[in-house]
């Protein structure tokens, strides 16, 4: 409908104006960094071959999905992986090709369990003759699976679990049971409304040899069995199913619950790989899991911290874009006639947005070293020597655990930074961030996995401790004794004039926390219990290391050198901005054990907000480079052309449902919408 | 549809939820029920039992679906929500306290909410009598519904930047109300989307071409009959956001309408009829009055804000029990996850915190009230009272912007620590904690984003310290603290922290005023620009707010009355509060406390690995007491794992089996069958 809204126009400058400018002030060349950053593995050309594909299909249409209760939003997202399915036979997509398609429909996908944990723990867990009965139909997805391993009752602690699998001699067949509420299955994705099999964690429970009344718990397994009709799709008799609920995020995941009354599975159910039950004896055997299960461990990992890139480089998108257009108040020292300043010329706008910007860079950089290290290590993993990995194994818990932290922190920073509207639909950042803060705690929760790390690092220092004068046995080993040595003498490091000095004052840092915990631990046998919030902070300080040096290496890497001179200077500005502000947050840290200086530390504000200064003029060639599409963004702020205002008010008026609606305002009345529900109705449908 | 018998005789494994908190209760000797009405008064408990009778058992206030609903339907049963509160307020003739009390319990925003709030204040403080005797009457019956218009989609915190008009037309006494462009849309106006017939619009005044900055006028935007725009209005709702859905925040636009002179809301500036004349307001500060009172109420809220997500983590941690402690020989049992230390620096502190702010909200709102009668007083005092008044005025002003910047971010950043901190089931929606979470956000960013704010902070205390220079101090806090670090700047601080409470305060005193300083030093003799101070002044802004809340905590726990009401064990437990909430933010800040001399790094270490670790190990006993005193009712918590009687587990199976209408969809989960469904193929249309 027509109206005199049509004819306005956003006050000039508008954001088309304003964003070719910033783009014309910045000498980095977007496609070079671009291909920089996404041109292995041909990333960016499938983006490019998939989006047109994805972008014309109605069902993957974005725009009244935030509109739609729990139950219709639902069967939207079952709708749209049912078609990328079609499409994906359709055009012969590979795996990835597939994943990309997921990643640009931004869904979480109904069938996700399906294709990650239910078949990957197959594969790995089942034998030769598992593998070869499922597989083919978990790949025509004829057998549609989820993977319940957590109950309502423990989580972490997968030892906890009390869902039962008794051994029944006579019939030769496990009897799955649950005894108590606790034990019920949950938060199980693709269960609660998709999946027909499941494989389930048990605990394995058999008969004692010499007295076959009493049961031995042989701790959790895993078990593959059907959990719904083929035909009807409803439970089998004896199993209760069902989705847990509305959460903060994941609307479109059928989280599960799930019980058993004394289910009987057979004898193959169990996936056998590693661990067997001889049928006729009932004598349990166990195989340790080989090197190469842990090697996927870090796999995983790492393609967490990848996927965690590309989502904070989406919020940093949208925040650099927004606020560079966005004006608000004029300089307080500048004349009265001078124009609104843009918000990003704030300091305390860039000061969160920035640091952020160079976060995604640093992410980029350690998630390529953690693959390239898997992928490396690989062969010798299969020669049978894999420290370097298991090094890396105990490292990715503290990585999981930070670089999940940083960018679930860091969306709700970008989204607040852009002030009210970044609370608007508009923003494009909600359901990312609904979505995203899901990672903090599941996978291991990020406060619990990192003792895995504080633990392999006091081990660390006490064989450092204990052969102080023994050669390094690798490069961990060689800077602890260093330390102990006395021969790093920690500062004065030269921070603020040699890259290199950065990473010794972070490796000084994670050194020192390394040893008072070793000596807390090993020497005053201090409660483990009562050294958590140290140990904590241990692996973090060990993980920002990690990362200050990995950015480090790769800016110094004959893969770098090769890049044009000017996107090397701002690659290793954001580089000094990323070690600089996270040195600032913990900067009494850094002090304390003599990785930096007081003088140092004061000197340190204004070196940040010199490196921002510099940094800001390339800020939207900066987020350009990562070429998230205008369709994954789905955000008015965030478009890569500016129109922001036309976009939000599009959205207000054309798009929201709530618009068509006329209420009755007066409270004495009881009619709700004009010609529509009214109180009674309204109490009659609860 | 009811779970099967055996689903419903099962019970969750080992110590029953129920029976873990009665321990917990039994073993503090904190005074639960003095504590509670000494933080709400008898008469506020009592008021809450009075309107949970009249609520928990309308069925139309029922929470149960909140989560699941789309968006249209949510706000209309949440217009029914306001409707029916609306109904009791006049049935059982309801005051202030007890409408507000009674949408607190209700827990979500009414599209009347806005009308309520900042529409009625508005017309209190800024309408002349005979324009109370025509609009607030009205209002108050509900006769009229309004909202206050002021931010644009161009502009939020520069009022100043406002580009709606009213233009002055002498020859037919009219102003006419103007949108300019696309970016003078009002838009986050709540109310305004669907209920409101009336607005307060703040537009730019001008006479004879010349701009008098943004001034209020009361405009119709809706007919009283049909409840359509008028003509030449354009309004509408601006879509979904992160939370508030229930709120029909708005957009609205005027192609040049009119409105009658009597519109112009005259309290303070107004035109004269006849020669066209504007007459300047009297008090200009007193413009600005109803943002102060928003922002004193943001603060006071704080406490309470956290105060339910602390209650809810509180509880359910007692509740949960995962690993057993690593330390521990033999098979104890796994340990309740409160007794982790990882999860008490999460937890405890912040359990601190909600005391904190509360104190210091009550504080504030003494302030706010002391400082209303002195200007009412004014108008007919003279100029030394009026000078008297504006200075409380400027400490007021300057005080409620830092706190309120600190405490909404506090409370804010708080639901989330607590969200996570509960782990897996911290995620649903039936934690209770994400939508509150979601709800409170837009408190960060709205009357003023936090980081803006906090440059008024710094202005004033710029100012003060140039007057305590100068030899002119006001007779106030601020200037008092200034004074005692300028006479012992030489001779150095030595503050006792870790045994001496006092010397606490005066070293957040002494922090705050060296920041100060140093901040003068850099604006007034090394002339650096105010843009890029503006980091700096956000800190500063932040120490010195941390002062306020340690000071006003301080002072409240050693109050006579405190002691005399509470007796000596529970007065002792909140100074321990008092000492965690002080030394953990010192501990955090370390690096300021150490750089401004305020302690020495020894200090530092002590509190970091000695007294804060002790403090959580004194407070532990009592945290669900300490939760408890916040009296929440469970209807109001609207929360499976902070249930009062710990039964978290049969809660959260209740509703998900039973309350969610994800379980009644049978889906068909085959990708090359169309349908979704298989139990309604009708409804699987999209």
């Amino acid at each position: 409908m027509p109206d005199f809204t049509d004819r306005l126009r956003p006050k000039q400058p508008d954001g088309p104006e304003i964003l070719a400018l910033e783009r014309v002030d910045s000498d980095i060349v977007v496609e070079e960094l671009a291909h920089h950053l996404l041109g292995q593995n041909g990333f960016l050309e499938r983006q490019t071959r998939i989006l047109p594909i994805i972008q014309k299909e109605p069902l993957f249409d974005k725009t009244q999905q935030q509109n739609l209760s729990r139950p219709k939003r639902f069967k939207l997202a079952l709708a749209r992986a049912k078609q990328l399915r079609r499409l994906s036979d359709q055009h012969g997509w590979s795996l990835e090709e597939y994943k990309l398609a997921e990643y640009l429909v931004d869904d979480v996908s109904p069938y996700m369990l399906q294709m990650e944990m239910f078949a990957t723990t197959i594969e790995e867990q089942g034998t030769d003759a598992q593998r070869a009965l499922w597989m083919p139909r978990i790949k025509s997805w004829q057998v549609i699976g989820a993977y319940a391993q957590t109950e309502l009752g423990h989580g972490s602690n997968v030892r906890g679990l009390e869902l039962e699998a008794r051994w029944d001699r006579g019939n030769r067949e496990f009897v799955l049971h649950s005894p108590t509420l606790t034990s019920s299955k949950w938060w199980n994705g693709t269960l609660g409304r998709t999946a027909n099999h499941a494989v389930v964690m048990a605990q394995l429970l058999l008969p004692r040899p010499d007295s076959p009344d009493q049961f031995v718990s042989h701790g959790p397994q895993p078990f593959v069995i059907q959990v719904r009709d083929m035909t009807t799709h409803q439970p089998l008799d004896g199993i209760v199913i069902g989705d847990i609920g509305p959460k903060y995020g994941y609307a479109t995941m059928d989280n599960a619950y799930m019980l058993f009354d004394s289910f009987r599975i057979p004898h193959s159910a169990l996936l056998s790989r590693y661990a067997k039950v001889d049928p006729l004896t009932c004598h349990f055997s166990r195989h340790a899991m080989p090197a190469v299960v842990y090697g996927s461990l870090t796999a995983v990992r790492s393609r967490i911290v990848q996927h965690a890139r590309l989502v904070l480089a989406r919020a940093v998108t949208v925040a650099v874009r927004y606020t560079a257009i966005r004006r608000q108040f004029r300089d307080r020292d500048a004349p009265d006639t001078a124009p609104e300043l843009s918000v990003l010329d704030y300091p305390t706008v860039q000061i969160r947005i920035l640091p952020l910007l160079a976060t995604t860079y640093a992410l980029h950089y350690v998630g390529q070293t953690m693959q390239a290290t898997y992928e490396r290590t690989r062969s010798e993993i299969k020669s049978g020597s894999f420290a370097s990995l298991a090094n890396m194994h105990s490292m990715s818990s503290g990585l999981k655990s930070l670089c999940t932290m940083l960018v679930a922190d860091g969306i709700e920073v970008c989204r607040r930074a852009m002030g009210g509207h970044g609370y608007g639909g508009g923003s494009g950042l909600i359901q990312l961030n609904n979505d995203y803060l899901s990672k903090p705690t599941v996978e291991g929760d990020n406060w619990m996995i990192t003792q895995q790390t504080a633990s392999y690092l006091i081990k660390k220092m006490s064989a450092a401790v204990a052969a102080v004068d023994d050669p390094p046995t690798d490069a961990m080993d060689g800077q602890y004794k260093l330390f102990l040595q006395g021969r790093a003498m920690g500062a004065p490091y030269r921070i603020f004039h040699e890259d290199y000095d950065l990473v010794r004052s972070f490796q000084r840092r994670a050194t020192v926390l390394a040893h008072n915990a070793y000596i807390e631990r090993e020497v005053k046998k201090r409660s483990w219990n009562s050294m958590m919030i140290q140990l904590h902070k241990l692996s973090r300080a060990q993980s920002q290391s990690i990362l200050v040096s990995t950015f480090f290496d790769a800016l110094n890497s004959e893969n770098n050198l090769s890049l044009s001179e000017p996107l090397r200077r701002t690659l290793w500005d954001l580089f000094r901005l990323f070690a600089l502000t996270t040195m600032e947050a913990d900067s009494y840290d850094f002090l304390a054990s003599k990785a930096a200086s007081g003088a140092q530390l004061d000197t340190l504000p204004g070196r940040i907000q010199e490196l921002m200064g510099r940094i800001r003029p390339h800020a939207v060639s900066l987020v350009d480079a990562w070429m998230i599409p205008d369709f994954l963004l789905d955000s008015a702020l965030g478009r890569y052309d500016g129109r922001v205002y036309e976009d939000l008010f599009n959205r207000a008026h054309r798009q929201n449902p709530l618009n068509r609606m006329t209420v009755n305002p007066n409270y004495w009345e009881d009619e709700i919408v004009k010609g529509g529900d009214d109180m009674k109705n309204i109490r009659a449908k609860l | 549809m009811s779970p099967p018998d055996w689903v419903k005789a099962l019970k969750p494994a080992g110590q029953p939820g129920s029976e873990l908190l009665a321990q917990e209760r039994s073993q503090s000797n904190v005074d639960v029920d003095k504590l509670a009405e000494l933080l709400h008064t008898r008469a506020a408990l009592e008021r809450q039992d009075r309107l949970l009778a009249l609520m928990k058992n309308d069925k139309i206030f029922d929470k149960s679906q909140n989560h699941t609903l789309g968006r249209t339907e949510r706000i209309q049963r949440a217009l029914a929500k306001g409707k029916r509160l609306q109904q009791l307020s006049v049935q059982h003739n309801w005051n202030y306290d007890d409408f507000y009390a009674a949408n607190d319990l209700l827990g979500e925003p009414t599209p009347y909410g806005l009308h309520a709030s900042m529409f009625m204040v508005t017309l209190r403080e800024q309408c002349t009598p005979e324009q109370k005797k025509a609009f607030l009457e009205r209002a108050e019956k509900y006769e009229i519904i309004g909202c206050y218009a002021q931010t644009e989609l161009g502009h939020g915190s520069n009022v100043r930047g406002l580009e709606t008009r009213a233009v002055w037309n002498q020859d037919d006494k009219t102003f006419t109300i103007h949108s300019p462009s696309l970016t003078a849309s009002k838009w986050w106006i709540g109310s305004l989307g669907r209920t409101a017939n009336h607005a307060v619009v703040m537009a730019q005044l001008y006479i004879n071409g010349k701009n008098y900055g943004p001034h209020p006028f009361l405009v119709q935007i809706r007919d009283m009959e049909t409840h359509q725009p008028l003509e030449n209005v354009y309004v509408g709702d601006i879509g979904p956001k992160f939370g508030y859905n229930t709120m029909d925040n708005g957009f609205l636009l005027f192609n040049n309408v009119k409105i009658p002179h009597f519109n112009m809301l005259a309290r303070f500036s107004r035109i004269d009829k006849d020669t066209g004349k504007y007459m300047r307001p009297a008090l200009p500060a007193l413009v600005y009055g109803t943002m102060v009172w928003v922002r004193s109420n943001i603060v006071l809220q704080a406490g309470s804000v956290l105060a339910r997500g602390v209650t809810i983590a509180v509880r359910y941690c007692s509740v949960r029990k995962q690993f057993q402690d690593r330390d521990a020989t033999g098979s104890v049992g796994e340990n309740q996850v409160l007794n982790y230390k990882m999860v008490q620096i999460r937890l405890l502190p912040l359990l601190a915190t909600m005391y904190a702010l509360h104190f210091t909200g009550r504080g504030m709102m003494t302030l706010y009230e002391e400082n209303q009668k002195r200007m009412m007083g004014a108008a007919q005092a003279g100029p030394d009272e009026l000078r008297a008044g504006a200075e409380l005025l400027a400490d007021l002003h300057a005080t409620s912007c830092g706190l309120k910047a600190l405490a909404s971010t506090t409370a804010g950043e708080g639901l989330e620590v607590c969200r996570r901190a509960m782990g897996g089931h911290g995620y649903s929606q039936y934690s209770g904690v994400g939508h509150w979470y979601a709800d409170y956000l837009p408190n960060l960013t709205w009357e003023g984003d936090n980081y803006m704010l906090t440059q008024q902070v710094a202005r004033y205390l710029l100012k003060s310290a140039r007057s305590v220079l100068a030899g002119q101090a006001a007779n106030n806090d601020t200037c008092r603290i200034l004074k005692n670090y300028l006479s012992r700047r030489n001779k150095g601080a030595s503050f006792d922290v870790l045994e001496q409470d006092k010397d606490i305060v005066d070293a957040f005193a002494w922090r705050a005023s060296h920041l100060t300083f140093e901040a003068l030093k850099h604006r007034d003799v090394e002339k650096r620009s105010w843009n890029s101070l503006l980091v700096e002044f956000w800190r500063l802004s932040t120490a010195h707010s941390q002062y306020l809340v340690v000071k006003n905590f301080y002072d409240a726990v050693n109050s006579p009355q405190l002691s005399a009401s509470l007796g000596p064990e529970t007065t002792a437990t909140l100074h321990k509060l008092f000492r965690l909430y002080a030394l953990h933010t010192l501990e955090r800040e370390a690096a300021e406390f150490f750089s401004s001399s305020a302690v020495t790094t020894r200090q530092i270490s002590l509190a970091q690995t000695t007294a804060v670790s002790k403090l959580l190990d004194d407070i532990r006993p009592h945290a669900v007491s300490l939760v408890d005193s916040w009296k929440f009712d469970d209807w109001q918590l609207d929360s499976s794992l902070g249930r009062y009687d710990g039964d978290v587990y049969p809660d959260l199976f209740r509703r998900a089996s039973q309350e969610n209408p994800v379980n009644d969809l049978v889906f068909d989960p085959y990708p090359w069958n169309a349908n979704v469904l298989k139990n309604s193929p009708k409804s699987s249309k999209l």
